[in-house]
């Protein structure tokens, strides 16, 4: 929960500051990296929430269609828990080749949605940039995401933060 | 509770937040698809959302604003800085050559003067700069900047236009050292212009001169002008010495006690003419 309402304050600044000085410019996905960061270490109802509402507040910044990112969030979450199963992200490459991956993924169903709303959007920025910005800044992101986490709640025995 | 049931219930209990998710998910994409058809659905969502976004948005924008609007203006100071620091460098250049040329006229005011002078005259002089006074002791005598390859030689009387100034006493090749008429060791040969008595003036060593040999009973008046007599022949007759400033009569003294004031202020004099005739006895 601690995580949650650090993570959700983090992102509305992220996102304020992105979607008004920075609109144009290819920015890592924080709300995609934070998904991926909870579903790949404990994917618990808290997470499945916060990605939920982490795609209202991306739509509201962004000014997209409503519940499109939201609905690409949890798709991302449900995949990265089913891959979690299979596949362990432990290092830095992995995460960033499983965010680049998930970034991909998410941008394909908003472009698809996009589409499908018969408004105009770039494949190459939408899905193809963004997913090389996302994985390549993923792992530093993750490293901070973890510090901050390990600051708001000390880690236990049995809790193994990366 | 069935079998059946049961396992229905553990198949759901394992699965309960892959449930949720995709529950969650076919909401929002539902919502997204159905957004620009169904406007009044999403309306108070959408309205809840950007009124969350859109402070925050405009916080941001405010925040940047003023950001730049001090950076601007940082940079605007700046600029203002070396414009002004250039300016003053400008002004002070300006000033050194509006003095330059402010010395200019000045000198050209005085050396016009002194050449309508020497044109005037009625007799030949060469003109000379002074180079250095010596008026702190003493003595006083100041040095010029023409000598004995220039034709000056001892005994050469120093005039300027507001008056005497003194003789050469000692000649180099290309300066010369002159007595001034305020010294002691001066004396002038002189007549008061007005009642033409005649006396010597002598310098007092200070700022004056003292007017010599003046009968108890000789004319003479606070305001006479003192010139020069020509008798010694160093310097031509009708030049102007002084004033006359003071006068003491003693019934002890035969002679009276004159003080002189000279015209011209050896302090502020920067070029002399040095007369090169000789000869100038007069007879009265």
């Amino acid at each position: 929960m601690k995580e949650s309402l650090l993570f959700l304050p983090l992102t509305v600044i992220y996102l304020a500051i992105k979607s008004t000085l920075f609109p144009a410019f290819p920015a890592p996905d924080l709300p995609l990296i934070i998904v991926f960061y909870m579903a790949y270490r404990k994917a618990g109802f808290e997470a499945v929430l916060l990605g939920f509402v982490l795609g209202y507040i991306e739509d509201a910044f962004s000014a997209g269609i409503i519940g499109s990112t939201s609905f690409a969030l949890i798709a991302v979450f449900i995949a990265v828990n089913l891959f979690s199963r299979k596949v362990q992200f432990s290092t830095p490459m992995m995460r960033g080749g499983g965010i680049a991956a998930a970034s991909a993924v998410k941008g394909i169903i908003i472009y698809t949605i996009i589409r499908a709303s018969h408004a105009e959007a770039s494949f190459l920025s939408t899905v193809v940039l963004q997913a090389v910005v996302t994985g390549a800044t993923s792992p530093a992101i993750i490293l901070f995401l973890s510090r901050i986490t390990a600051w708001v709640s000390p880690q236990s025995f049995k809790d193994n933060v990366n | 509770m069935r079998m059946s049931e049961r396992h229905i219930v553990s198949l759901l209990k394992r699965n309960r937040i892959l449930l949720v998710s995709v529950a969650l998910a076919l909401f929002s994409l539902h919502l997204a698809l159905t957004d620009r058809r169904d406007t009044t659905r999403a309306f108070v969502l959408k309205e809840a959302l950007s009124a969350m976004a859109g402070p925050l948005q405009r916080a941001v924008l405010a925040a940047e604003h003023s950001i730049k609007g001090v950076w601007s203006d940082y940079i605007y100071l700046m600029e203002v800085k070396d414009e002004n620091d250039s300016l003053k460098k400008t002004v002070l250049r300006l000033q050194e050559e509006n003095n330059s040329l402010k010395e200019d006229v000045n000198q050209n005011a005085r050396l016009k003067q002194v050449l309508d002078y020497k044109e005037n005259a009625g007799f030949a002089t060469i003109a000379a700069g002074i180079m250095g006074l010596d008026l702190d002791g003493w003595t006083k005598t100041i040095t010029i900047n023409k000598g004995a390859s220039e034709g000056v030689v001892k005994d050469q009387a120093v005039i300027s236009p507001f008056g005497v100034v003194g003789r050469v006493i000692e000649v180099n090749s290309h300066s010369s050292k002159v007595l001034v008429n305020l010294d002691v060791r001066s004396d002038i040969d002189v007549l008061v212009q007005r009642s033409r008595v005649k006396g010597v003036v002598e310098g007092t060593g200070g700022d004056g001169l003292t007017l010599k040999y003046i009968r108890q009973a000789d004319d003479v008046q606070v305001g006479d002008l003192i010139l020069t007599s020509g008798l010694s022949g160093t310097f031509p007759k009708g030049l102007v010495v002084g004033e006359v400033t003071k006068i003491e009569k003693s019934r002890e003294s035969f002679f009276k006690y004159v003080e002189v004031r000279p015209k011209m202020d050896i302090q502020r004099l920067e070029e002399v003419l040095l007369v090169r005739d000789s000869g100038f006895f007069t007879q009265e």
